[in-house]
C-alpha cells in the first residue's frame, strides 16, 4: 500500500467524489455509490469516512448554497486534492503490478 | 420548508439527539444531508422515512462524529464560586449563633460516627492480617446431647488431622495448635510463667505470624525447639536480645530443655490466637499418647483449602469422620464435624445448636447502624435549620434571579455552602477525634488510631464530606431556587409550601424517633447487663477469692488450708477443680439408676472437698452437704438440673457412678451458673473424692478484702516459696467475662446521649426561629391580653405533638429490636414497659424544655419592641 494507507471504502469514496466533480456532497455521493456499485451506504459510515479522508488530506471541502429542500442547511462539497489523486494512482499502480504478476495458468481453471 | 405540512418534518426528537452529540463543525451539513434524504424518502411513505431517519441518526453515533466531551464548555462561571464563598462566609458571620448551632451538631455527629466506625473497622480487622486468612478453615465438633442440645467445641481428635493430611487432596496443609497453656519458661534459674501454645510446623507457614528471628519453614521442626515472643525475649535478654536469644537453652516446667529457634512479634489485639511462646506439637504428642485416640479431643485443627470451590466437598467429607472411626466404642458420642472459615471465627463465634448464630458481629452491626443514625440525625439538623431560615436569604435569592441567575446556579450555590460547612465540620471533627481517641480507647479497651498517612483515611474523610454535603444540601438546594422572584423581592416572609413545612416536621419526628429508639436500646442493654451482674448466681460471689495452687501445693492442701483458716480474715476455705462460675469439665461416662443405656449425656464434674458448699455459700435444697465427720468420699451432690435429667423424684440415696467410681447421691444443690448467662445451666456432680486434685482454693474472707489478700499472700508465699501468687476475686472475674457487654453498655449510653444532644440542638434552632418569625403575632396577642403562659403553650404545642409522634413511632421498632437482642440470653430481664415510658419521658421533657425555654424568651419580650417596627 506504500505510504498512502487507504481502505477499500475510502478508495470508493475518493473515486466517486472525483466522478461527481463539482456536485460531490453527502447525498449525491451516497446515491452515486448505490447506483454504480449496487451496495448500500449508511450515512454514518460515509460521514466518518469523509471526515477521515479530509483529515488525512485526500479531500478538501467547502460549503455551497443553502437550499430549501435541506431545511436551509448548506451542502458541503468535496473535492479530491492532488495528494488524494496521488494516493488513488498509487493504489491503482499497486493493483496493476499485482495483476501483471499473476501467471496466466493461475486463472486457467479448465486445467484443473 | 415552511410550506410543508408539519407532519412532513423529520422527527424532532432525532434531530435533538443529533444536535446533542454531533460535532458542531459537522452538524450543519450532516443535518442537511439527513433532511434531504428524508424528503427524498417521503415518496416511499412517511412512516418508513421517519424510521430510517432515526436509524441514520443512531448510526451516526460513532467516534468521528460525536463531539469532544468538555465539562466546561466555553464560558465558565468559576468567577461566581468566589462570590458564593464570600456570601457564605458573610452569612455565617452574620448569624453566629445559628452557624455555631449548625456546625456543632454536625461536628458532634461526625466525630461520634468517626469514632464508632474506627471501632467497627478495628473489629473487622481482627485476624485479617493472615495472608491466607480466607483459605484457612478451623474444624469444630458438634456434640449432640441426649436432651437435644448441641455443644460446639474446638478440641479435635488428632488422628483426624493425620487422616485429612494423607487422604484429602483438596487440603493443602493441616496445622495443629493447642489451647493456651501457662508454663514456666526458665533460663539460669530465672523462671517466668507465660501463656503459650504447642504448634505444628505448619502453623508458621499457614498463618502469617511474623518471625523476627529464625526461619518460619524450619523453626518448629526440631522437637526441642522453642519460639518466644519479642516481649519474652526482652525480659530474658534485655534490649540486645536480637544478638543473644538464638540457640539459648531454656528449661520448660523444670522438666525438659529446649533451644530457642526463633523470636516472633507478639500477636497483638488484632489476633485471636495469642501466645508468648510456641513449642513443637510433636513434643506434646510424643509425651501424651492419648492424643492418638479418635475418642479424645486434642488440639485445635486448621486446614488450608486453597480452592474455595472445594470447601463444600471437604465439609461434606469431614462431617462423619469421628463417628466413622469411633464406631463400636461404647463412649462414643453422637457428633459431627464442621469447618468454619478462620477469618470469620472472631465475629461469628456464637454457635446455636451447632450452627453459627452470630457473635460479636451483632455488636458490629448495631454500632454501624448507630453511627449511620447519628450522622443522619446531624444531617437532618442541617437541612432543617437551613430551610427554616431560608426566608432570611429570600431577598438574596430574588436579587440573584433578577440579575439573571438560573435555578441551576442557585442550586450550585447552596450545594457549595453545604459542602463548605461539611468540610469545616469534618476538619474540626477529625481534630476532635484525634484528641478524644485516647479516652475512647480506654473506654473500649482498644488502641485505635486515626492514621492521617493512610490514603484510606483521606478517602473516608472526603467521602464523609461528600456524603454529608449531599445529604444535607440536597433539600435546601432543591427548595430554595423555586422561590418566586416577586414575592421574595417584596421582602418579608416567603410563604413556604405546605410540603416544605410538613417535610420539616417529618424530619423532626424522624430525628426524635431515632433518639427515642437509641434511648430505649440503651436502657434495655443497661438493665440486662445490670441483671447479669447482680443476678443471684446460686452462690455468694462477694468476698470470695480463688487462689491457684502452684507447684506442689495441691499435695499439701490440708496444711495450706489449716494455715489459711488461722487467719482472722478468713472464714472458710475449700479446694476445687476450678472457678465455679466458669467451669466446664465434663464426662459422658456417668451412669445412674434407671438410665437408658442408649442415651449419652455430658455431665459436669466438680472436684472439691467437704467444705465446698459452705465456702461458696450455695444452698442445699434436699439431703445434706458433705461433712468431714462422715465418710463422704463416694457420696455425691448433684444440682437441680442433674436431678431433673436423671429423672429422680427423690434423688437422695440413689446410686450414681462415673469415672469408674460407684457412689450415691446425698444432696441436691440449688442451681448455680457455671457458664455465662447466654447458656442454660448444665447438669453437675460435685464430689469430694480426691481434694488433692484441686487446682484452686476458694477462700471466703470477711469484708476487709485488701487486708485479707495481703495476709493470704503471705501465708501462701511462706508455704510455697519461689512460686507465683496467682489469685482472682470471683466477682471481678465474673464481671470481666462480660467486658464486651459492658463496653457496649457504655458506648450505647454515650451515643444515645450524643443523638439526643444533636436533636436538641436542632430543635433549639427551629424553636428560636419560629418564635422569631411569630414575634409580631406574639406582640399582638400580648397587647390583647394574652398571658406569658398562654403564649408559651401556643408556641410549644406544635413541637410537643411532633415529639409525641416520634415516640409512638419508636416504640414498636424498639420493642422488636430489643426483644431480638434479649432473646440470645438464656437468662434475661423481661422487656418492661417502664423502659419505653422512661425513654419517652426523657425525650419529651428535654424537647419540651428546650422549646419552652426558647418560647419563654419570645413570650416575655415587651410587645412594644416587636411591634414598633414595621
Amino acid at each position: 500500500m506504500g505510504k498512502y494507507s487507504i481502505g477499500e471504502f475510502e478508495e470508493v469514496l475518493l473515486l466517486t467524489v472525483a466522478i461527481l466533480y463539482d456536485n460531490a456532497y453527502g447525498i449525491s455521493i451516497k446515491e452515486e455509490i448505490e447506483d454504480r456499485l449496487n451496495r448500500k451506504v449508511s450515512v454514518g459510515a460515509m460521514r466518518t469516512a469523509l471526515s477521515r479522508l479530509e483529515k488525512k488530506g485526500f479531500l478538501q471541502s467547502e460549503f455551497g448554497e443553502a437550499t430549501a429542500i435541506r431545511g436551509g442547511k448548506r451542502k458541503r462539497f468535496y473535492k479530491v486534492t492532488p495528494y488524494g489523486k496521488k494516493a488513488l494512482e498509487e493504489v491503482m499502480e499497486n493493483r496493476k503490478k499485482l495483476w501483471e504478476a499473476i501467471p496466466s495458468v493461475a486463472f486457467d481453471f479448465k486445467a484443473l | 420548508m415552511k410550506n410543508q405540512p408539519p407532519n412532513l418534518y423529520p422527527p424532532s426528537l432525532a434531530i435533538r439527539l443529533l444536535r446533542w452529540f454531533c460535532e458542531p463543525a459537522l452538524l450543519e451539513d450532516v443535518e442537511g444531508d439527513l433532511e434531504e434524504l428524508f424528503s427524498n424518502r417521503l415518496k416511499n411513505g412517511r412512516r418508513r422515512a421517519k424510521w430510517l431517519f432515526y436509524w441514520d441518526v443512531l448510526l451516526l453515533f460513532r467516534p468521528g462524529i460525536i463531539r469532544e466531551i468538555r465539562i466546561f464548555k466555553g464560558q465558565t462561571n468559576h468567577i461566581m464560586f468566589k462570590n458564593y464563598i464570600k456570601i457564605a462566609w458573610r452569612n455565617a458571620m452574620r448569624y453566629k449563633g445559628y452557624t455555631a448551632l449548625n456546625l456543632l451538631g454536625l461536628i458532634v455527629g461526625m466525630a461520634s460516627s468517626i469514632l464508632i466506625l474506627l471501632w467497627v473497622q478495628d473489629e473487622r480487622n481482627v485476624n485479617a492480617f493472615h495472608t491466607n486468612g480466607d483459605q484457612i478453615y478451623q474444624v469444630f465438633r458438634n456434640m449432640r446431647q441426649s436432651n437435644g442440645q448441641v455443644n460446639t467445641g474446638t478440641s479435635i481428635p488428632k488422628p483426624l488431622g493425620d487422616l485429612v493430611k494423607s487422604e484429602y487432596t483438596e487440603v493443602a496443609e493441616v496445622a495443629w495448635l493447642s489451647w493456651s497453656l501457662p508454663m514456666d519458661i526458665a533460663r539460669d534459674n530465672q523462671a517466668i510463667e507465660e501463656s503459650g501454645r504447642f504448634a505444628s510446623p505448619e502453623v508458621l507457614t499457614m498463618f502469617s505470624f511474623e518471625l523476627l528471628l529464625g526461619d518460619s519453614q524450619t523453626a518448629l521442626n526440631s522437637p526441642s525447639g522453642l519460639l518466644i515472643s519479642e516481649r519474652v525475649a526482652e525480659k530474658h535478654f534485655g534490649p540486645n536480645w536480637r544478638n543473644e536469644a538464638m540457640g539459648q537453652v531454656f528449661k520448660v516446667e523444670e522438666q525438659f530443655d529446649v533451644q530457642v529457634t526463633g523470636v516472633f512479634r507478639s500477636p497483638g489485639t488484632e489476633s485471636t490466637l495469642d501466645f508468648e511462646w510456641l513449642l513443637p506439637a510433636q513434643a506434646y504428642f510424643a509425651a501424651n499418647p492419648w492424643v492418638e485416640d479418635w475418642g479424645n479431643g486434642a488440639f485445635e485443627t486448621y486446614l488450608l483449602i486453597p480452592d474455595t470451590d472445594k470447601v463444600q466437598a471437604v465439609a461434606d467429607k469431614i462431617r462423619m469422620e469421628i463417628k466413622k472411626h469411633t464406631q463400636g466404642n461404647p463412649n462414643a458420642g453422637d457428633e459431627e464435624l464442621i469447618i468454619h472459615r478462620f477469618s470469620d471465627t472472631y465475629l461469628y463465634s456464637a454457635f446455636d445448636n451447632g450452627v453459627v448464630s452470630g457473635g460479636r458481629i451483632e455488636y458490629v452491626r448495631i454500632m454501624t447502624i448507630v453511627a449511620i443514625f447519628i450522622l443522619l440525625v446531624a444531617c437532618i439538623n442541617f437541612m432543617n435549620l437551613t430551610t427554616a431560615r431560608s426566608s432570611r436569604r429570600s431577598k438574596e435569592i430574588g436579587l440573584r434571579k433578577v440579575m439573571g441567575a438560573a435555578r441551576k446556579s442557585i442550586r450550585t450555590q447552596f450545594y457549595l455552602e453545604a459542602f463548605l460547612l461539611a468540610g469545616c465540620a469534618v476538619a474540626v471533627s477529625a481534630v476532635v477525634v484525634a484528641f478524644l481517641l485516647p479516652l475512647f480507647n480506654e473506654l473500649v479497651g482498644k488502641s485505635l488510631v486515626l492514621n492521617f498517612e493512610a490514603p484510606e483515611t483521606w478517602f473516608f474523610l472526603m467521602g464523609l464530606i461528600f456524603g454529608v454535603g449531599l445529604l444535607s444540601g440536597t433539600y435546601p438546594a432543591l427548595l430554595l431556587p423555586t422561590f418566586n422572584v416577586i414575592q421574595s423581592m417584596k421582602g418579608g416572609v416567603v410563604k413556604q409550601s405546605g410540603f416544605a413545612s410538613y417535610f420539616r416536621k417529618g424530619l423532626v419526628v424522624f430525628q426524635f424517633a431515632i433518639s427515642t429508639l437509641l434511648i430505649i436500646g440503651t436502657t434495655v442493654i443497661y438493665r440486662q447487663i445490670d441483671f447479669v451482674l447482680n443476678k443471684d448466681l446460686g452462690l455468694n460471689k462477694d468476698n470470695l477469692l480463688a487462689v491457684s495452687l502452684e507447684g506442689d501445693l495441691a499435695s499439701r492442701l490440708e496444711t495450706y488450708k489449716n494455715e489459711l483458716l488461722r487467719l482472722p480474715q478468713v472464714t472458710h476455705v475449700s479446694g476445687a477443680s476450678g472457678n465455679p462460675l466458669n467451669y466446664g469439665r465434663s464426662t459422658s461416662s456417668a451412669n445412674w439408676e434407671g438410665k437408658n443405656p442408649n442415651e449419652g449425656y455430658e455431665v459436669n464434674v466438680m472436684l472439691t472437698d467437704e467444705h465446698f458448699i459452705e465456702t461458696t455459700g450455695m444452698e442445699i435444697l434436699a439431703g445434706r452437704s458433705f461433712s468431714s465427720q462422715l465418710q463422704d468420699s463416694t457420696n455425691f451432690i448433684i444440682n437441680e438440673v442433674a436431678a431433673e435429667l436423671m429423672g429422680f423424684e427423690d434423688p437422695i440415696g440413689k446410686k450414681l457412678s462415673f469415672w469408674g467410681i460407684d457412689g450415691k447421691i446425698v444432696g441436691v444443690v440449688k442451681n448455680f451458673h457455671m457458664r455465662d448467662l447466654y447458656e442454660p445451666i448444665a447438669p453437675l456432680i460435685i464430689t469430694c473424692i480426691s481434694p488433692s486434685n484441686s487446682s484452686i482454693v476458694l477462700i471466703r474472707t470477711n469484708e476487709n478484702t485488701s487486708d485479707a489478700l495481703a495476709a493470704i499472700e503471705q501465708v501462701t508465699q511462706s508455704l510455697n516459696p519461689g512460686e507465683d501468687f496467682r489469685y482472682q476475686f470471683i466477682d471481678q472475674a465474673y464481671a470481666e467475662s462480660y467486658e464486651a457487654e459492658q463496653t457496649m453498655r457504655t458506648l450505647a449510653n454515650l451515643f444515645a446521649l450524643v443523638s439526643i444532644v444533636i436533636s436538641t440542638l436542632g430543635l433549639l434552632g427551629l424553636a428560636s426561629y419560629s418564635a422569631e418569625q411569630r414575634s409580631k403575632e406574639i406582640g399582638v396577642r400580648k397587647v390583647h391580653g394574652a398571658s406569658v403562659i398562654q403564649v408559651l403553650l401556643l408556641l410549644s404545642k406544635d413541637y410537643g405533638k411532633l415529639i409525641l409522634m416520634a415516640f409512638v413511632l419508636a416504640v414498636p421498632f424498639g420493642y422488636y429490636f430489643m426483644q431480638n437482642w434479649l432473646n440470645q440470653f438464656e437468662f434475661r430481664e423481661a422487656l418492661n414497659p417502664v423502659v419505653f415510658l422512661f425513654a419517652g419521658v426523657i425525650v419529651m421533657s428535654i424537647g419540651v424544655l428546650t422549646v419552652a425555654a426558647k418560647s419563654y424568651q419570645a413570650a416575655s419580650v415587651n410587645p412594644v419592641k416587636s411591634l414598633k417596627e414595621e
